[in-house]
């Protein structure tokens, strides 16, 4: 038995986009369908707190997926974690984004619906992630995917999460939700209405998000340090 | 007996084999803690794995940390088992996971095997060999959730084997 070791071997595949923090790739893992994000090294920081940075967003970003899942909503397997190249490998989820649907099927019939559905799925979801003391940080309709077969609703893109139980950042993460769906997708109807409708159903602790999101939307997503 | 690829490249195989009603597994657990076994193997309690999916998945990540000259346990085929766990603890990890005195159902794994190392191993073990798609009918779905910790919850949105690779990978940033 021989084992050869070659260093670049399990990270190839197709590049499907390149944000500010990370590459995304596209690949079979074992005969599935695979999305590699490769968290890359910034050259302009120093190199102990580049790594540190680096590996400890990827386990965040890691733990915080499958804490999701646990929690009940949905999001992709994760198949993967390579602490040293700095990547994840997870399922690939086959359908549109909500921004897509949202933007795309206007006028075809039974659209209502389908903007309902997603809608309540997307307010159970959120609702779910908070009562367990997580936030998504980054809850914009091209980070949903709908899952074409099962039409269920998947979160993606936990890099920006994190564990709190502070209404005042639930608060903001559905500020954010509500901006995005504002400036993206006003033609939709009003869709947070019916997303808020079906938190308030979801989370238990709905009384005091809501009421900090109320103070939110006074000031902004940023807290005013005066003083 | 199946084989799977792990990595194209180097032409990495995993083969898995399963076998029920093993009469010798003290025997197989004697061998294997002295390191006495030839080819060496790993051995999976079978009634934890409701897929092949997982093992390879654990089988991948064994492969890459032995690349790396990173292996947490003894050899290869012991760190393939204590991936599967999806726990730090080793000790742990390979009672409950790998096999005891009185396991009767057997999933085997060999890296790499050639044809002589796979008639060596059926000759090894005393059991009936049977086809891997009793995998999903034969597993303890009650002990898996309770060693994975996999809630019901989780199940609404979620197959058991893809609850499983999750805590496989996860279990390094933990």
């Amino acid at each position: 038995m021989e084992i050869e070791s070659e260093e670049e071997q399990f990270s190839s595949g197709q590049l499907v986009k390149q944000g500010a923090e990370a590459r995304i790739f596209e690949c079979d893992f074992l005969g599935r369908k695979a999305i590699i994000k490769e968290r890359f090294s910034k050259k302009y920081r120093h190199p102990i707190l580049d790594s540190k940075l680096t590996s400890k967003r990827l386990y965040g970003e890691a733990r915080c997926m499958t804490k999701a899942r646990k929690l009940g909503v949905a999001t992709p397997t994760l198949f993967a974690l390579d602490s040293e190249l700095h990547t994840l490998t997870f399922e690939y989820i086959e359908g549109l984004s909500v921004k897509e649907v949202f933007l795309q099927s206007g006028s075809l019939p039974g659209y209502e619906e389908q903007i309902e559905d997603i809608a309540l799925q997307i307010g159970r979801a959120v609702g779910l992630l908070h009562d367990g003391g997580l936030v998504h940080g980054d809850l914009i309709t091209s980070n949903m995917i709908i899952h074409q077969d099962s039409k269920q609703l998947v979160l993606i893109d936990f890099g920006l999460s994190f564990t709190s139980t502070l209404p005042e950042d639930k608060a903001v993460d559905l500020y954010v939700l509500e901006r995005a769906l504002l400036s993206m997708h006003s033609s939709s109807g009003n869709v947070m209405e019916r997303v808020l409708a079906s938190y308030r159903r979801s989370s238990k602790q709905w009384s005091a998000t809501l009421n900090k999101l109320g103070q939110v939307r006074l000031r902004g997503r940023k807290r005013t340090m005066v003083g | 007996m199946t084989e799977y690829k792990l990595y194209d490249k180097t032409g990495t195989t995993l083969h898995l084999l399963l076998f029920s009603d093993v009469t010798n597994s003290k025997e197989l657990l004697n061998y294997m803690q002295a390191g006495t076994l030839d080819p060496e193997l790993a051995f999976f309690n079978a009634l934890l794995i409701p897929h092949v999916f997982p093992v390879l998945a654990a089988a991948h990540k064994a492969l890459l940390t032995k690349c790396r000259g990173r292996l947490t346990t003894k050899t290869l085929h012991s760190e393939l088992v204590y991936n599967y766990s999806g726990s730090k603890h080793i000790t742990e990890s390979l009672k409950r996971c790998g096999i005891n005195d009185s396991t009767t159902y057997v999933l085997v794994a060999r890296f790499c095997a050639t044809p002589d190392e796979l008639e060596a191993t059926r000759r090894l073990i005393h059991g009936t060999e049977i086809s891997l798609s009793e995998l999903p009918i034969r597993a303890d779905k009650a002990q898996i959730q309770k060693h994975y910790k996999v809630s019901s919850l989780e199940l609404g949105i979620s197959s058991l084997a893809d609850a499983i690779v999750c805590r496989i990978a996860v279990r390094d940033a933990l």
